[in-house]
């Protein structure tokens, strides 16, 4: 009898001294990224998953995350979903990684319109969001509080251009009669905007600018216009298949300018199928696998195991998401969702992406290098302190090379 | 240069291609009276067999044709006999409604196997003669782009030799005609079929050989492509043959001309005015009513 | 008023339990797959009053989907009251299936889907072209965003078009849209005007599919004006109508269920290849359930009749004889 009413004391205190402790640590952090694995986005989403996923195996390799709340370090796990490329789905699967995993953060998917949906379900639901490969800025226009982006924008990679060509190129030589051929979309135009106001102020004329809608399996028109005014810059940013079939049209119908720069469209890493036909091309895919920062290496050297190809231009950015977060929760030291939103306002690291610190509308402070194909390998051009090799400029014509 | 010329030259060569993915698209209504909308992947996995014939063994595109029609030929037989066979016992309501069904399954599958085995980034093909071309009257003209207008009238010719010549390519006439007739006549119907979506996917796999050396591949671009079939078939008139080919040059040329008279976001969409108002003038389209 | 059948019974206890759950539950994730499958089965009931009563196959029904997402969208933060607002959206898509109507009805079967198909295609790039930008919620909006009025929003269109299939399944027009679809010569023997029953049919159906858009421009935080127009909108209703059962009151509402909530199991449990396994589980079901899921249904309740009491089996067979006429249900 006295044995059991033992018992029983000795049980009560072990729960009483349980619920003294504090929190049970979870076994895990919950952390949630919706990405677009099929459908029309899903060559971009590999990217942004492949870089998730190498991230998140080096942090548990060191064993995960060290939270002073519960004093000790706990493993990162990652639900990743699809959303293929559908808006519609990705916002359900947000809502449902909110109530079923209690997801701490958000990581972003992939194209600038799912970022801009998934952005506002993230502030509806008051969670932190660190969204790559958007260069978008007009959802920071917004006034979100829980957005954060450290990818460059818009404005980087309009004023960077011109900024690049007069400080390697003497006046009078620079290619100042301009094309753009604008896609219409909302990024399409945002950059477009920015190309018109940043030639004028940077001594440059814009001679040809055209409209064109996504999915046009015809070109003609917009590069005979181009040819015909004699542009010397080509500057655009068309989805990859548009980008594909511009640039075969160019070689076909022998228009070349003296130098072109393409966004979003050479990132694929299968713009190397074009051959000489994509060779020269200039980029700026927000990141590049040659840049000399920590952890880079490491990170080419997973790639190549997972893709026989060092890191994609979205794997970098979309790893450095991951760190960036990391660091935040640490910093918090708890897994509260505002905490870590205010830790991740207040970051400033290195990354694989250099470092990164945020601006008051969530736009993150990071380099915006330009690359260009070289022989059919990429080279970093600009800024000049990093080159890895020298702008090739003028281009040379197709038939020539 | 003649700007307007040339944008009429390019309408015409890109019009080749729309006529081609029509082709298959028509044959396959005309005869089974089903409406695969799985064509455009059928067309994706022609383009990635022909990208990867060239990029591993060095095939010439326009070589691999020999590769990718069989294969496709094949696979569409095999299609047709687990899937679409099943459709073609209903009435012909019945069958475009549950073929609808079918192909949109179909396209799920088809894109999911395709982004497993090939990933998700565009594939395209560039051989030495991509860029080569040639001026006359200085209007300038892509081999690679004529090769594909080839590729299409070839295409057409041989079908038609085939389908007038042959006594299997008759009966696949008396069966799109009237089956009922067709098979009192001793034809066999359920043979015929195969044949027909046979042909279908093969014709879907050639057109995928030059979205491969003219555009891009990958795995998302089927529905893009159905569309455009889908338009071009109806412009032509359900189950015309020849009336795919024209119809899809007209198409292009129409898009072309109209980028350069309105501006290149609007080529679509005179297009597609242009073929409502067509439509609403001949409503059996422009070679329909008669059978090809 | 017809008497209490068991499946009403049934149905208005769904309903209730439908009206009643956003005040048990506040969990977004629920709520939100729920609004998705009312959506779905929105605009496939909506599609079913033109495609599924009176036969014509519209492939361009994203079109009024489209236009009254846009209208309510654009009316609603301009300022203007969100319920004038919806309502514009609805006529808006009403009058212009009323334009459309008349051309669009000399075409027959095939040409008539594709036609429609490609009047959508190009509306809807036209709408992306002139507007390009993502249409977004307010950001105070955002922050204090409630689903459950959205939910409701779109239980009550939802629920409003089934009300309407179900007036049709006993009405004159409803017969009469059913003859155009069986026999337009016959029907018109008979003293229906078929044009006027087709052009109703559209009109309908265009301006319920307006409402259903309305909804959705007042559910969704951010989207494309342009997106709202998209094929998969079309193809998705007719899929949703056709794998449930066409041209019935309950066809759309378990198609709609299978479509999105099975869909969404599948995304987050087989990762990779959900895609591949819905796509098989569909053909199957099309292979085995020509007339839909709501064969299935039927099915088994005369499985279950057949056991249950031999002597049952003759009322069986009398349904039997009636029932290839219509699908009453």
């Amino acid at each position: 009898m006295s044995r059991k009413v033992c018992l029983l004391l000795c049980s009560l205190l072990i729960l009483v001294l349980a619920a003294c402790g504090g929190e049970q640590a979870p076994e895990t952090i919950q952390i949630g990224a919706v990405v677009p694995i099929s459908g029309s986005l899903a060559g971009g989403g590999g990217q942004v998953e492949r870089g998730y996923q190498i991230a998140v195996e080096d942090i548990n390799a060191a064993g995960g995350i060290y939270v002073k709340e519960f004093d000790k370090k706990i493993p990162i796990e990652l639900t990743l979903l699809d959303d293929e490329s559908d808006p519609n789905k990705l916002v359900t699967l947000l809502e449902s990684l909110n109530s079923d995993q209690k997801v701490v953060a958000y990581l972003g998917g992939f194209g600038s319109g799912q970022h801009a949906a998934a952005a506002a379900i993230a502030e509806k639901n008051k969670i932190p969001y660190i969204g790559v490969a958007f260069a978008l800025y007009a959802p920071h226009g917004q006034g979100y509080k829980y957005l954060f982006s450290p990818f460059p924008k818009s404005q980087d990679m309009a004023s960077d251009i011109f900024a690049m060509l007069n400080e390697y190129l003497p006046e009078g030589e620079r290619p100042t009669r301009v094309a753009v051929f604008q896609e219409q979309t909302d990024w399409g135009v945002e950059l477009g905007d920015l190309w018109r106001e940043q030639a004028a102020a940077q001594g440059y004329e814009i001679v040809v600018y055209e409209e064109y809608s996504v999915g046009s399996s015809d070109f003609t028109d917009i590069i005979l216009k181009a040819k015909e005014a004699d542009a010397e810059l080509l500057l655009s940013l068309p989805t990859p298949p548009d980008g594909i079939t511009i640039q075969r049209q160019m070689a076909e119908l022998d228009y070349t300018p003296k130098f072109q720069f393409t966004i979003r469209a050479p990132d694929v890493p299968t713009w190397k199928d074009l051959g000489e036909a994509g060779d020269y091309v200039a980029l700026a895919p927000g990141w590049f696998y040659g840049m000399a920062y920590d952890g880079v290496a490491e990170l080419n050297e997973k790639h190549m195991e997972m893709t026989d190809r060092p890191a994609d231009p979205i794997v970098g950015p979309a790893y450095a998401a991951v760190q960036i977060l990391a660091d935040a929760i640490e910093r918090a030291g708890s897994l509260d969702r505002d905490a870590i939103r205010d830790a991740i306002a207040a970051t400033d690291m290195d990354t694989v992406v250099g470092p990164v610190t945020f601006r008051e509308d969530g736009t993150g402070v990071v380099n915006a290098p330009i690359l260009q194909y070289q022989h059919g390998t990429i080279e970093l051009i600009y800024p000049s302190e990093f080159a890895t090799a020298e702008m090739i400029y003028p281009i040379p014509p197709v038939s020539e090379r | 240069m003649n700007i307007i010329l040339q944008n009429i030259v390019s309408g015409l060569l890109v019009g080749g291609v729309y006529g081609l993915a029509a082709l298959g698209l028509s044959l396959a209504f005309g005869v089974l009276k089903v409406l695969n909308i799985a064509h455009g992947e059928l067309i994706m996995f022609g383009g990635y067999i022909a990208f990867f014939a060239f990029s591993a063994i060095g095939v010439d595109p326009f070589l691999s044709i020999l590769i990718v029609f069989p294969v496709l030929v094949i696979f569409g037989l095999v299609l047709h006999g687990t899937l679409f066979t099943h459709i073609v016992r209903f009435e012909e309501e019945d069958r475009i409604k549950n073929s609808l069904l079918i192909g949109f399954g179909l396209t799920l599958i088809l894109q999911t196997i395709a982004i497993q085995l090939f990933s998700a980034d565009e594939r395209s093909i560039l051989t030495a003669y991509s860029s080569a071309g040639f001026e006359l009257g200085g209007i300038r003209f892509p081999l690679i782009r004529l090769g594909a207008l080839l590729l299409a009238i070839v295409s057409v010719v041989l079908l038609e030799i085939f389908l007038n010549r042959t006594w299997a390519g008759r009966a696949l006439r008396a069966t799109s005609e009237n089956w009922q007739t067709a098979a009192l006549n001793g034809i066999n119907v359920r043979q015929t079929y195969f044949i027909a979506f046979g042909l279908a996917a093969g014709l879907a796999g050639l057109t995928g050989v030059l979205l491969a050396t003219g555009f891009s591949v990958a795995p998302s671009i089927g529905l893009q492509w159905t569309l455009k079939a889908l338009i071009v078939v109806v412009l032509a008139g359900l189950g015309s043959i020849r009336g795919a080919l024209f119809g899809g040059l007209l198409l292009g040329v129409a898009e072309a001309l109209s980028a350069y008279a309105f501006g290149s976001e609007y080529r679509e969409i005179i297009g597609l005015i242009m073929f409502v108002i067509v439509l609403s003038v001949r409503p059996q389209g422009l070679f329909g009513g008669d059978h090809a | 008023m017809p008497k209490l059948t068991p499946r009403m019974i049934i149905s208005l206890l769904i309903a209730l339990a439908l009206l009643l759950l956003p005040l048990i539950t506040d969990d977004d994730n629920i709520l939100t797959l729920l609004l998705l499958t009312f959506l779905m089965a929105g605009l496939a009931s909506s599609w079913n009053i033109l495609g599924g009563y009176t036969g014509q196959v519209n492939l361009g029904h994203a079109a009024f989907f489209g236009i009254g997402s846009l209208i309510t969208r654009q009316m609603w933060l301009g300022g203007w009251p969100f319920a004038l607002s919806m309502a514009s959206g609805c006529v808006v898509a009403g009058l212009a299936a009323a334009v459309i109507g008349l051309p669009a009805f000399r075409l027959k079967g095939t040409y008539f889907a594709i036609g429609t198909l490609a009047m959508a295609e190009a509306l809807r790039i036209t709408i992306g072209n002139i507007l390009p930008t993502v249409t977004n919620l307010p950001t105070e909006v955002i922050r204090n965003y409630e689903l459950a009025p959205r939910y409701y929003l779109m239980l009550t269109a939802v629920l409003l078009i089934v009300a309407i299939t179900i007036y049709l399944n006993n009405s004159k027009l409803g017969l009469g849209m059913m003859a155009v679809r069986e026999d337009e010569d016959a029907a018109r023997a008979v003293g229906v005007n078929v044009l006027r029953v087709k052009m109703i049919a559209f009109v309908m159906s265009a301006f319920l599919a307006g409402m259903i858009g309305g909804a959705y421009a007042f559910y969704f935080v951010s989207y494309y004006p342009n997106f709202t127009f998209g094929p998969l909108f079309s193809f998705d209703a007719i899929t949703v109508l056709y794998v449930g059962g066409v041209g019935t009151v309950v066809g759309p509402l378990i198609g709609s269920v299978f479509f999105v909530i099975l869909r969404d199991m599948l995304v987050k449990n087989l990762q990779g290849v959900h895609q591949l396994v819905f796509g098989l589980l569909f053909i199957v079901v099309v292979l085995v359930l020509p007339g839909g899921l709501v064969e299935a249904w039927d099915r088994i309740k005369q499985y279950v009749r057949i056991n249950q009491s031999p002597t049952k089996n003759q009322h069986r067979e009398t349904k039997a004889q009636t029932y290839p006429g219509e699908n009453l249900h």
